[in-house]
């Protein structure tokens, strides 16, 4: 990738180890709640066109699409990709009786965003001292052409993935900051180093 | 003063303990509680108190005390969590509340007690607008496909009166042609006739000169037989009448297939009329095994006549683009049967040839206008089109059924009394207000 990433060596690093260890509390929280052994890859981090983004994360096949903005000292939204392979054995996890209705999988893919979304932003967030409020996931059908036109030139995004061990489903979530958050994040991952 | 701000919010705020036990309740769900129910809801657990979805209720206090984190609920997936009436029980559309909800996790600063409040959202008036406007949507997609419908029946209807339109000058052409062939036929009919007598009589001069011979001098009756002889009066005897008898027969015929193409042309009168399907079946064997021969045409009728009421026209149409498809089906050796039943409310007519089949990819689409396998310019891919589309008319039905390399059957049953007079605009107008 061409782009100069806005964070330096140093301070990516950081974030590296700050988000695996929040998304492992994250995979940690979702076991709990499943019963079930949770895989986590590591966190990537990078900067992106909004046409990156689009082909990052909505040309997967078979998917099922969320979003979710967050407010407080940082601002920005998550999105979430699951896939729809696997979901019926998530569900039965989640106490959940077959057979699934339209409104139920709806269901059970918001609530799986708003948990795995939502303790990796708490995670963050508890680590670099930052307060924020995540509101209402919604389901997310992006339209290319819309994301083509854009206002913004790059965003920091971090991505991670979430593999349930005995079923096939997975699930992608991905951090996106806007400039005034990214700066303000990269004040505090400074002062964290310092 | 927050205590009563709170308890008067518009919004539901419920406070519950780790063992899903009811701590506080805003007024907005005591109002909704029975009566009986409101000074000792305290320590009451929350799914007994609000039943309904105690096992959804349950599960998503359970993740936002192990999570410590809010969770969401929506109406468009579950509009109702609490068991409450549509505030408006008197003009509201909705009889139910439709509720989005949001579970945090709090913490009492005094005793540390982990605790969750439930903020329970009324958004019925949403709801019904997005639900009214969903049936909207609905509801205009489904007028939508109607017209698009009606288009492509448009679309139909106007290649196959195209064709009609062809139909009825080549109609006219063949009327014309075939009135000018009369003419030549009458006195060529005229001529033979005579001829024939005039041949009788020659031969009878011949014949008695012959059985006279005897009486004649030498000279002369070898004159006579050398005559005979060198014009080969014997053969020609034999063959004379015989020639004569052929021509008459080939003329008889050309006379039937002219006045054939003239009752199938000039019928152009529109109107219901008694049609007898037998002699409709004769005609079209006979017309039609004048173009193609090789097969060889069979035709079962239980009775004499087997009347229907109906529009002759289109009627013989129909009939006839099904026997040339079977017709034109066999190539070298085969044969075609016709079989007319004569049921008490209906005629069904099956037409079966032993031809070359029409393969199962095609056989769904053989109705279809100008769905043709000829090769271009040899075939418009109407004829069967036009068939259907005359039967429907009669209030009939057509059906195909066929195996490639073994032959096809084709049934068209028909009403004898047809309810609606089988006319084309009443057709039509009948179709319109249909769709409409």
């Amino acid at each position: 990738m061409s782009i100069v990433l806005p964070l330096d060596e140093e301070q990516r690093d950081a974030l590296q180890e700050l988000l695996n260890i929040s998304m492992g509390q994250a995979a940690n929280s979702l076991a709990q709640l499943i019963e079930t052994k949770i895989d986590i890859s590591i966190p990537k981090i990078s900067a992106v066109t909004p046409t990156q983004l689009y082909s990052l994360l909505f040309e997967t096949k078979d998917a099922f699409y969320t979003r979710q903005s967050f407010l407080g000292d940082v601002h920005g939204e998550v999105m979430s990709v699951l896939s729809q392979a696997g979901l019926s054995e998530v569900a039965t996890l989640m106490d959940y009786d077959e057979p699934l209705s339209k409104e139920d999988i709806q269901e059970i893919i918001l609530e799986l965003c708003n948990i795995l979304a939502g303790a990796c932003l708490a995670g963050l967030s508890e680590q670099l001292e930052l307060t924020t409020n995540l509101n209402m996931p919604t389901l997310f059908l992006p339209d290319k052409a819309n994301f083509d036109e854009l206002q913004w030139q790059h965003s920091l995004v971090m991505e991670v993935q979430f593999v349930i061990a005995i079923s096939s489903f997975s699930m992608r979530v991905v951090f996106c900051l806007d400039d005034e958050s990214l700066a303000r994040m990269k004040d505090t991952l400074d002062e964290l180093l310092a | 003063m927050f205590e009563q701000l709170v308890g008067k919010l518009p919004v539901g705020i419920g406070i519950v303990d780790e063992d899903f036990n009811v701590v506080y309740l805003n007024d907005f769900f005591l109002d909704r509680l029975p009566h009986n129910m409101r000074s000792c809801y305290k320590e009451t657990p929350v799914v007994e108190l609000f039943q309904g979805q105690g096992k959804f209720l349950k599960r998503r206090l359970k993740s936002v005390f192990v999570l410590q984190h809010p969770s969401f609920s929506y109406w468009e997936q579950r509009p109702h969590i609490f068991p409450f009436k549509s505030s408006r029980p008197i003009t509201g559309e909705e009889t139910q509340m439709y509720q989005n909800m949001e579970i945090l996790p709090i913490k009492d600063k005094t005793t540390g007690q982990r605790l969750a409040c439930i903020f329970l959202q009324d958004v019925t008036a949403q709801a019904s607008y997005f639900r009214a406007q969903q049936k909207l949507s609905e509801a205009l997609k489904k007028e939508h496909e109607a017209q698009r419908k009606l288009i492509r029946k448009l679309d139909t209807a106007q290649s196959q009166l195209i064709q009609a339109e062809k139909m009825a000058s080549t109609g006219q052409l063949a009327a014309g042609i075939a009135h000018e062939i009369n003419n030549p036929i009458g006195f060529v009919n005229a001529n033979l006739n005579t001829l024939e007598q005039y041949a009788s009589h020659l031969l009878a001069i011949c014949d008695g000169v012959k059985t006279q011979l005897e009486h004649f001098t030498d000279d002369l009756k070898e004159q006579i037989s050398v005559l005979f002889e060198s014009n080969h009066y014997d053969l020609l005897k034999d063959d004379i009448t015989e020639l004569i008898t052929e021509s008459t027969d080939g003329l008889t015929r050309v006379k039937d297939i002219v006045e054939n193409l003239k009752n199938f042309s000039l019928e152009t009168t529109e109107g219901t009329q008694v049609v007898d399907i037998c002699a409709v079946c004769h005609q079209l064997i006979t017309l039609i095994s004048a173009q193609y021969s090789s097969p060889q045409y069979k035709l079962q009728c239980e009775h004499e006549k087997v009347e229907v009421m109906g529009n002759p026209g289109p009627l013989k149409q129909a009939l006839m683009n099904v026997m040339i498809n079977a017709a034109q089906a066999i190539e070298e050796k085969g044969f075609i049967k016709l079989t007319v039943i004569d049921a008490a409310q209906s005629v069904t007519i099956k037409i079966l040839d032993s031809g070359c089949g029409i393969p199962v990819k095609n056989l769904k689409r053989v109705f279809e206008p100008f769905f043709t396998t000829k090769p271009e310019g040899q075939g418009q891919g109407l004829g069967l089109s036009v068939a259907y589309t005359a039967i429907e008319q009669h209030q009939g039905k057509i059906s195909i059924s066929s195996k490639e390399a073994k032959g096809t059957v084709v049934e068209i049953t028909i009403p004898k009394q047809s309810t609606a007079a089988a006319s084309c605009c009443e057709e039509s107008e009948v179709e319109n207000s249909q769709a409409t």
